[in-house]
Parts: C-alpha cells; sequence; structure tokens
C-alpha cells in the first residue's frame, strides 16, 4: 500500500484529505509544517508528497526544493489555493499542481496517476 | 551827416540785396514808380525780375485804389495789410495779401533831383506780397488733417479692441483706406509675410473694378455718418460683390522677401512709405504695375517692433486722382496703426489659444487624478477583496470537503443525504465565484510578443560578451534567421539563452570557443550553443533536463529544467547532444506562427 504524506497547516484540511485519501486505499501519515514534512519525508520514507505552498514558517516552495535535494525521485504534487503559483517557474519541478478545492476529485486522480505510473515504471 | 540823415536807407544797397529772394517784394519811391523788385514778385507777375523797375506798381494790383492809400499819398503809417489781388502778364488774378511800411530812402543821386524835394519826396514804401493760395492750401492741409484725426482715433479704438478677428482687421484696414471719410483711395491691397516668413503674399484687396462700380459705392456711401462702424458695415455691403476683380489680383501679388531690392521689400525694411509715379523705375515696379494696371501707386509698410509685416498698396486706379504728400502722409500714419492692430490681434489670439490649452490641460489633469484616484481605490479594493477570497478559500474546502464526505457516507435515503450534498453544492458554487473574482483581480501575465528571434539572439549573446571580459573565450554570433518574427515573452527566451551560454561558458573554465548560431528549420527557429568543452557523459545526456540534476558541483540544478519547461511553454523543443569533433551543442526549436508558413 502506497503511502502518501499530507503536508498542510490547516488541521481541517488535513483530516480531510487523510480521509479521503485513506478511502481510496493508500496510508497516509501528515505534517503540519514544512520542517516535520521534510523529517517525515526522511524517517517515513513516503511514496508520495501532498504539498501544501502557503504555510507558516518555510512555505512549500522551499520544501519542495529540499525534499528534491533529499531525493530527487520522490514524486510531489503541489496542493495550493492560489493558482497564481503556477507562473512562478521554482514549482515547476514538481510532478503535479492541483488547486485546492472542495471536491478532491482532481487531487486523488492526480495522485493515483502518478502512483499508478511509478508502479508500472518500476514493473 | 547829421543825424536824421543817417537813418536813410541806401535803396540802391537793398535793391541789390532783395533782388535774388524769393519772397515777392518790392520797394516803390513817393510817385508809385518801383525802385527795386525781388525774383519772387517777377515770378509771380509772369515778369522778368529787370523789367520790373521804373513800372507803376498801381497797375498790377486790384482794386488799385486799396493802394493808392498807402504809399501814393505819401500818409503810410506802416503796418498795413490788405487782401487784394494781383493782375499778371497772362491777366490772370492772384489773389494776395500785401503788407507795406514806409521809409525815408537817401537819394539815388547825391545832389539830384531829390534832394531838393525834401523829406516827402524821399518817402518810399516797401511791400511784402504774399501768395494767398499758398496760405489758403496750407489752411486746407491743416483743415484735412485735423478731419481725420477723429478718424485715426475711432480706428486705433477699434483695432485694438481685441474683438476683431484677423481677416475683420485686414478688411477694416482696406476700408479705412478706401472709404470715403478714410483715406480716399480707389483700390487697396494688402500683402502679409507668410507663416514661412520667406515671401510676401497678398491676402485680401478692396475697391470697385471700373468706373460704374465706383460711381454706384461713392454714392451709396456719400450721405453716410463717419462713425467707422457703420461706415465698415455699409461699405462692406455694398462692396461686397465687387471685390472679385481687386481679389484676383491680390491673389497673384506675391514676392519673395529675398528680392530684397523689391520696391516692396525695400518700403517694408526701410520702414518707408513709397509714391511710384508712372515713370518710376525700380525693381519689382514693373511687376506691381502689371498687377495694378500701370498708374500711380503709393506703398505703405506694416510694422511692427519684432519687424516688418507686410505692406499696403492703394491707388487711384478709377479716379486717376493724383496721389498726394498728404495722402501719402496719412497712409503712413494709418499703416503703423494698423500692423499695431494686426500685432495686436496675433497676439490676443496667441494668448486665447494658450489659454485654451491651458483649460484643457487642466481639465485632462484634472480628469486624470480623478481616474488615478478611482483605479486606486479599485486597486486597493481588489487586492482587499483578493486577500479574503483567499482567506474564504481554505475553510471552504474543509466545508465542501466534508460535505461531499458525509454525502458518501449516508444512505441516499436518508434525508441528512440530500441536505449535505445542498452544502457541497452550494459551497461548489460559492468556490466558483471567488475563482472567477481572483481571475479577474489577479493581474494579466505579460502577454506575448511577435519578436524578430534574431535580434534577441544578437542582442543576449551581446550582453553576454560582458560576462566573457577577461575570460579566454571567444564568442562568434552567427544569426541566420533574417527578419523572422515569432510570439514569445522575449524575456524568457533570454533568459534560456541566457543559460545555455553560461552553461557553455563555466564548461570551460580555461578557454574556448562559444557559437551562439541560429537556422531556420522545418516550421520553427532553431538556436544552438556550441561550445568547445569536454561535452557530457552520454549517460547523463537523458537527465540533463529534469530536475535538480546537475554535473557542476555547484548549482541548484533547475537551470536547464526551467530553461525546457520555458521552451515547452512556448510550444517548441530543447535537446542537447555532444559534438562530433569535441564540445556540447544545447539547442531549443520554437515553432514559427502558422501562417506565416
Amino acid at each position: 500500500m502506497a503511502k502518501v504524506l499530507i503536508v498542510d497547516d490547516e488541521p481541517h484540511l488535513r483530516l480531510l484529505y487523510e480521509t479521503e485519501l485513506r478511502r481510496a486505499g493508500y496510508e497516509t501519515m501528515t505534517a503540519s509544517n514544512a520542517a516535520q514534512g521534510l523529517e517525515f519525508v526522511d524517517t517515513m520514507r513516503p511514496d508520495l508528497v501532498v504539498l501544501d505552498i502557503r504555510m507558516a514558517g518555510m512555505d512549500g516552495i522551499e520544501a519542495l526544493q529540499r525534499i528534491l535535494e533529499r531525493n530527487n525521485s520522490i514524486p510531489v504534487v503541489l496542493n495550493t489555493a492560489f493558482s497564481s503559483y503556477r507562473d512562478n517557474y521554482l514549482t515547476w519541478a514538481a510532478d503535479a499542481y492541483v488547486t485546492k478545492s472542495s471536491d478532491v476529485t482532481e487531487l486523488l486522480e492526480t495522485v493515483k496517476n502518478i502512483l499508478d505510473g511509478r508502479l508500472a515504471a518500476r514493473s | 551827416m547829421s543825424g536824421a540823415e543817417s537813418q536813410l536807407v541806401r535803396h540802391d544797397i537793398v535793391a541789390a540785396g532783395f533782388r535774388g529772394s524769393r519772397e515777392p517784394m518790392l520797394i516803390v519811391d513817393a510817385d508809385g514808380r518801383v525802385v527795386a523788385a525781388s525774383e519772387g514778385l517777377a515770378a509771380l507777375l509772369g515778369l522778368p525780375v529787370d523789367a520790373l523797375p521804373g513800372e507803376i506798381c498801381a497797375d498790377w494790383f486790384l482794386p488799385a485804389e486799396a493802394l493808392g492809400g498807402c504809399a501814393l499819398l505819401g500818409g503810410c503809417q506802416g503796418g498795413l495789410q490788405r487782401q487784394l489781388h494781383l493782375r499778371n502778364v497772362h491777366g490772370d488774378l492772384v489773389p494776395v495779401e500785401v503788407t507795406c511800411s514806409s521809409f525815408q530812402a537817401e537819394p539815388l543821386m547825391p545832389g539830384g533831383e531829390g534832394e531838393a524835394d525834401g523829406p516827402d519826396a524821399r518817402r518810399h514804401c516797401y511791400f511784402h506780397v504774399q501768395d494767398a493760395r499758398v496760405r489758403q492750401h496750407e489752411d486746407q492741409v491743416r483743415a484735412a488733417r485735423l478731419a481725420k484725426l477723429p478718424l485715426l482715433n475711432q480706428v486705433s479704438e477699434a483695432l485694438y479692441g481685441a474683438h476683431l478677428t484677423l481677416d475683420q482687421i485686414l478688411q477694416a484696414i482696406l476700408i479705412c483706406v478706401t472709404a470715403g471719410q478714410g483715406l480716399r483711395f480707389n483700390r487697396a491691397f494688402l500683402l502679409l509675410v507668410d507663416e514661412s516668413g520667406t515671401r510676401l503674399r497678398g491676402e485680401v484687396a478692396i475697391g470697385p473694378s471700373n468706373a460704374e462700380e465706383a460711381a454706384r459705392i461713392w454714392h451709396d456711401l456719400a450721405d453716410r455718418p463717419a462713425d467707422l462702424f457703420e461706415m465698415m458695415t455699409s461699405y462692406d455691403q455694398s462692396i461686397k460683390n465687387t471685390n472679385a476683380a481687386v481679389n484676383a489680383i491680390v491673389r497673384r501679388m506675391t514676392v519673395p522677401l529675398e528680392h530684397d531690392e523689391h520696391l516692396l521689400v525695400r518700403a517694408m525694411h526701410e520702414r518707408r512709405v513709397a509714391r511710384v509715379t508712372s515713370d518710376l523705375q525700380w525693381p519689382g515696379v514693373d511687376e506691381l504695375r502689371g498687377w495694378l494696371g500701370g498708374g500711380p501707386f503709393a506703398v505703405a509698410p506694416l510694422t511692427i517692433r519684432s519687424g516688418p509685416v507686410g505692406v499696403i498698396v492703394a491707388d487711384n486706379a478709377i479716379s486717376g486722382q493724383e496721389i498726394g504728400d498728404l495722402d501719402l502722409e496719412f497712409l503712413q500714419m494709418f499703416a503703423n496703426q494698423s500692423a499695431a492692430a494686426i500685432e495686436n490681434s496675433r497676439l490676443y489670439r496667441e494668448l486665447e489659444k494658450r489659454l485654451v490649452d491651458l483649460r484643457r490641460a487642466h481639465h485632462q489633469q484634472k480628469e486624470d487624478q480623478q481616474t488615478l484616484l478611482r483605479m486606486e481605490r479599485l486597486s486597493v479594493m481588489g487586492e482587499t477583496s483578493a486577500i479574503v477570497a483567499h482567506e474564504l478559500r481554505n475553510p471552504l474546502v474543509a466545508i465542501g470537503g466534508f460535505a461531499r464526505t458525509l454525502t458518501r457516507n449516508l444512505d441516499e435515503s436518508d434525508p441528512n443525504h440530500r441536505f449535505a450534498s445542498i452544502i457541497a453544492d452550494e459551497v461548489a458554487r460559492m468556490e466558483e465565484i471567488i475563482h472567477d473574482l481572483l481571475d479577474f483581480i489577479r493581474p494579466r501575465k505579460m502577454l506575448r510578443q511577435e519578436t524578430v528571434l534574431d535580434a534577441l539572439v544578437v542582442e543576449t549573446a551581446e550582453r553576454f560578451r560582458a560576462e566573457l571580459e577577461g575570460s579566454a573565450i571567444r564568442l562568434d554570433v552567427e544569426a541566420g534567421c533574417g527578419e523572422a518574427a515569432l510570439e514569445c515573452h522575449p524575456g524568457e527566451i533570454q533568459q534560456v539563452l541566457q543559460n545555455f551560454l553560461m552553461n557553455a561558458m563555466q564548461a570551460q573554465a580555461f578557454g574556448g570557443q562559444v557559437t551562439v548560431r541560429s537556422t531556420p528549420v522545418d516550421g520553427g527557429l532553431k538556436v544552438e550553443v556550441l561550445d568547445s568543452g569536454p561535452g557530457f557523459a552520454e549517460a547523463d545526456g537523458k537527465r540533463l533536463f529534469s530536475p535538480f540534476f546537475s554535473t557542476k558541483p555547484t548549482g541548484s540544478g533547475l537551470g536547464l529544467t526551467i530553461c525546457a519547461q520555458i521552451i515547452k511553454a512556448h510550444g517548441g523543443v530543447t535537446g542537447a547532444a555532444n559534438r562530433p569533433d569535441g564540445g556540447a551543442t544545447f539547442w531549443f526549436i520554437l515553432p514559427l506562427p502558422r501562417d506565416a508558413g
């Protein structure tokens, strides 16, 4: 079962994503800030990271670079309320960019596509 | 000699003295015989001066008795003044004023007959004769001057009023030159220095074209009051249809200012009024005669402080009347005033125009200021709503997200299923509104623009040349796409090329050759950066454009990734290859717009 790390400083959103990803069959873990997220990337070796951009402290863009510096094989999905980050080339290194919505279908599909693709590539 | 004798006058000396004088004078003896006479008198009589002595002067004056009471009767007390007539050799009567005074004269021949006659016999009379016509003429001139002064005054007041347009002023000037109460010229032409300042150009003219017209106009105007405004309006109406001929003439009148000997140019520069008689020869006069018809005419310069502005040409082509000194004098006076009025009007218009410009600028500024304020307010509102909208997004995601979760968890028969689904739908609607709002507020991305690729390539390469200062790297630019243009974001393409160049430079730290080359390829334009460095390991070839891959000890490893993303966003492709004879090539191809082939 693939492990998905959710990094978001909004507890209710973490709960929502956790609920929905679990229902979709993934193992989940959550971090409430970027620093904790980086730590979990090292210690828990997730298969995919769902990363919020606007967070107190270190933001998601910096976190993205640090994650890729440690392990650039981990796919990262940027999940943000701000579609404007799409224009920031620093976000282009992410595998996907999803605009936050109460309809989590897009997020779930994106996660699934990436993980299925990895699986297919590995086998 | 006794004391009394010393007062005697040697009239032979006096006679010799005033013989040559142009003043009409004579001395007669007690018998009324001329003892001495002047040239002036001889001229009045039409006789040679030498023929006068010995004549009886009473024969020349009418009525003769008038003179008799004076000299002939020996009772002259001097200072007598009489209005008489003098009959000249042709029988004409010339009005004269005669002043006389008597004196004792020394006998012509000492010891002669006069000696015995005693003091009365030695009484002589001196007459000073003045031609009354000259005096009358001078009085007339004075009267004429006085008569014109109120008019000139009116003209100046009217012209300075600044309520007239330049055209109206020009018209008024010409009316005054020609009108009965004005200067009484038959025709007047006005020429002004044109805007280019290189020539005098005929502007407007006034005057009848033939004697019948003239008679009608002058008859119409004969009894008009002398008020300038009435004169102008009435004259304007009666000549309205008669100006065609003179205006056809004035339109032909053009004199280049460089022709400085030309009568008009000269008159203007010397600020002198000129009278041209039929026999005068002068540069430009024949040309003027050609325009005006050959008769005499007068020219008056229009001059203001800053220099000449034009000339008035006036003549009496219809009546043939001579142009007198007085006419000339008035024309000059009037021209001076007209020039001042023209300048005044021009300055006034200029001021008026500037005022309008200022008003407009002021209005514009006010509008701009308001627009700016409005925009500022809008921008603040926009920013505020953007912040609010963003802040609302996360809670909405939670609300709607869980409502969907609930919907899924509840059985469809459960009424709460419907309620949860309503929450989810409504939140979706709110999210849509927020999305639209943010989309609207967010400033548009910089648009792509049509760009000549080679220009961009050359500019970027040249800018990069500065980085090579002091290094042993040679940079060549081979731009081969000519004027081919494509739609792109020039700053981004520049960033890609710069990145390639920087890589090429870093690949050969100890010097070498870098070439930037652009070439047209099928459907697009290709830009290559070739270096003479060590190239890259074939195994790394595929990962060169992957994120965070770097063969360099420093660097984020994002450079080439970003390059690839930029080119991809432009619909192009990137690539890298080792060159067969050493070094590496990094390239990108951008598509040409389809309609451009």
